[in-house]
């Protein structure tokens, strides 16, 4: 039983940064209907970056964030001037092996620039663990899954209540109405574009805390953040939520009560039983 | 008039190329290696022109080549290890797994309308399920290679002491899919596939089955391929769950988009351009290119899928191109 609710509890804590990981794409899809299968491997480049700024500068990887955010962003907005707008009218296909492109090119990238070996930062300060009752809660894990949620929190407060949010909604809605309203459709894809890919930049900043990196895991995390986006479907944040909570959680307990080998199991039998039994995922609004 | 010169065009090119391929062990042959890279790349011209009839004619974005290779590769691996079956019918029936496998999945997913991303992400994952339950059902799979009895110069067990059978073996299989993906593609079943990869709904209104005509392309394209992974496990002497290898099977689709989708000679000539040289630069500079390499390959996919969507075979139809570019210019000064 302590087993249990302690896998619960740390399916949970990751769950929250999956969440955050899944918003990312959740507004590149939600947003411009792109298809954006290097979402993995943009999560995969900020782990990178942070491992870089906390190498070379010795900065801790929770600050990491501060420096590899405007990056991503920016990383962002090139990316979608330089390949995603001109594919915005084609077939998805097109769409789809364009940004598969994009996700070899990263992961070739990465792999000549810090070699395949795993990488991993130093401690970070809020390293360490609290015990409560019977049950050890590591503090990286706890205070990653509060900043993700606070983040989380934040951007749903941003797309409901600024204008800058609102022009975004609006685009997703409907992109040529907006554009009459005097909305440039192109400048808000390219900010959710932007602001898609810089929020891989907290999280990769807080996986760093705990974890390492290696050229390979950008697919898993890929996949990771379709299956949330599949589970959650389209426009409910507090669905993206619940839904990364839950993946979090079936991979906790099959690492826990089956085998460590059976976690990505677990999500894609999660992933391929909702697209056939609720396409439109447990939360969404469409599609 | 038109299709049919172009038609002539496609089997001259196809033509000289085999012609080609009959010697080429002729020229390597002192050397095995270069046998084994040279087969290597038409291993991956079969796989990404088994794909094309899924991926090209039908417009599915299948990302699980490997996945049906590795099904045709253990299925006639293990019979082979505990049966002393012969790879001979191995192949046929690795296929025939590969296809009935391919059927079981299909079946649910086109029944229940998957599509677009949500198709091209499920086949990604299949193939990452089917490597971790490889890894865990001991008894066929492991994580320990398991090697297929070695029996040099047996024909029986598909050991024939050099590359060169293998070649020709591999070459067969590609005029067979070369043959197969022509025939497809100038038949109904075809014009269906080709119409539904357009337009799916507007192909259903029109009285297309839709789900029938993908299954059929599925099961051709998984058959193909399922045979290819009962040489390849002959090849190499072993069985492993990291045959199913997802950014591999990405790598087929890649060079089915960068060929050309929905030409029969695309994928092939896509393959023999880019895993040529990639194999011949692997072999001259070693293992670390492989990373640059991957950068050059994926490089060419983006500037080819943003300048020349069609593919690099297109750049062989020109003049069949031509007049529809003379309307759409008219059409814009209108």
């Amino acid at each position: 039983m302590e087993v249990t609710i302690q896998s619960l509890f740390d399916g949970a804590l990751m769950g929250c940064i999956y969440a955050l990981i899944a918003l990312g794409l959740s507004l590149i899809f939600g947003v411009m209907n792109v298809v954006n299968f290097a979402h993995g491997n943009f999560v995969m480049l900020s782990m990178y970056f942070s491992f870089w700024a906390g190498s070379l500068w010795g900065i801790d990887a929770v600050l990491t964030p501060l420096i590899t955010f405007p990056l991503l962003f920016i990383f962002g907005i090139l990316v979608y001037y330089g390949i995603i707008d001109r594919t915005l009218k084609e077939h998805y296909t097109i769409q789809i092996a364009v940004t598969v492109g994009l996700m070899t090119f990263l992961g070739a990238i990465t792999q000549l620039a810090w070699k395949a070996r795993p990488r991993a930062l130093p401690y970070s300060f809020i390293q360490g663990n609290i015990q409560f009752g019977g049950y050890t809660i590591a503090l990286s894990r706890l205070t990653s899954a509060i900043i993700s949620l606070i983040v989380i929190i934040s951007i749903a407060f941003f797309l409901s209540k600024t204008w800058l949010g609102r022009t975004i909604r609006a685009t997703s809605d409907d992109s040529d109405a907006a554009s009459l309203m005097g909305v440039d459709f192109r400048k808000t894809y390219a900010l959710a574009f932007g602001l898609g890919s810089s929020l891989t930049a907290i999280s990769g900043g807080l996986l760093m805390t705990f974890q390492q990196v290696d050229p390979t895991m950008g697919l898993r995390f890929g996949l990771l953040s379709w299956c949330i986006l599949a589970l959650a479907g389209l426009g409910s944040i507090s669905g993206l939520l619940i839904s990364g909570i839950i993946i979090g959680i079936g991979e906790s307990l099959a690492m826990t009560f089956w085998d460590p080998r059976a976690r990505s199991l677990v999500i894609y039998l999660i992933f391929i039983l909702v697209l056939w039994l609720r396409p439109k995922g447990l939360f969404g609004r469409k599609e | 008039m038109k299709r049919k010169r172009n038609h002539n065009l496609e089997n001259l090119l196809l033509l000289s190329f085999l012609v080609i391929a009959l010697f080429v062990p002729l020229i390597f042959g002192s050397n095995q290696y270069n046998i084994l890279l040279v087969t290597t790349v038409l291993i991956y011209g079969v796989m990404a022109t088994s794909w094309n009839i899924i991926g090209g004619l039908a417009g599915q974005l299948d990302l699980a080549s490997f996945a049906y290779l590795g099904l045709g590769a253990f299925t006639s691996g293990t019979l082979l290890i505990r049966f002393n079956l012969t790879p001979w019918i191995g192949m046929i029936l690795g296929g025939l797994v590969a296809a009935a496998f391919a059927l079981l999945i299909g079946i649910p997913l086109f029944r229940f309308r998957i599509k677009g991303v949500w198709y091209a992400l499920t086949t990604t994952a299949l193939v990452e399920v089917l490597k971790v339950v490889f890894n865990m059902w001991e008894e066929i799979g492991g994580p320990v290679e398991r090697y297929l009895p070695y029996f040099s110069g047996s024909t029986y067990h598909m050991r024939f002491g050099s590359y060169v059978p293998y070649y020709y073996l591999i070459l067969g299989i590609l005029v067979i899919a070369l043959l197969v993906n022509s025939r497809i593609a100038h038949s109904k079943l075809g014009f269906y596939l080709k119409a539904l990869g357009e337009d799916e709904a507007a192909a259903e209104v029109l009285g297309v089955n839709t789900r029938a005509c993908k299954l059929r392309a599925l099961v051709y394209y998984s058959f193909l391929i399922g045979v290819t992974g009962a040489i390849y496990a002959n090849i190499y002497g072993y069985i492993h769950p990291s045959f199913f290898n997802g950014p591999e099977s990405i790598k087929v689709a890649i060079l089915g988009i960068v060929g050309g989708r929905g030409i029969t000679y695309g994928p092939l000539l896509a393959a023999l351009l880019l895993v040529g040289t990639q194999e011949f630069l692997r072999a001259s500079l070693g293992a670390e290119v492989s990373g640059l390499y991957l950068v050059i390959y994926s490089v060419i996919l983006i500037l080819v899928v943003l300048f020349k969507p069609g593919g690099i075979a297109t750049f062989f139809q020109y003049k069949n191109k031509k007049p529809a570019k003379q309307e759409v210019k008219k059409k814009n000064v209108v």
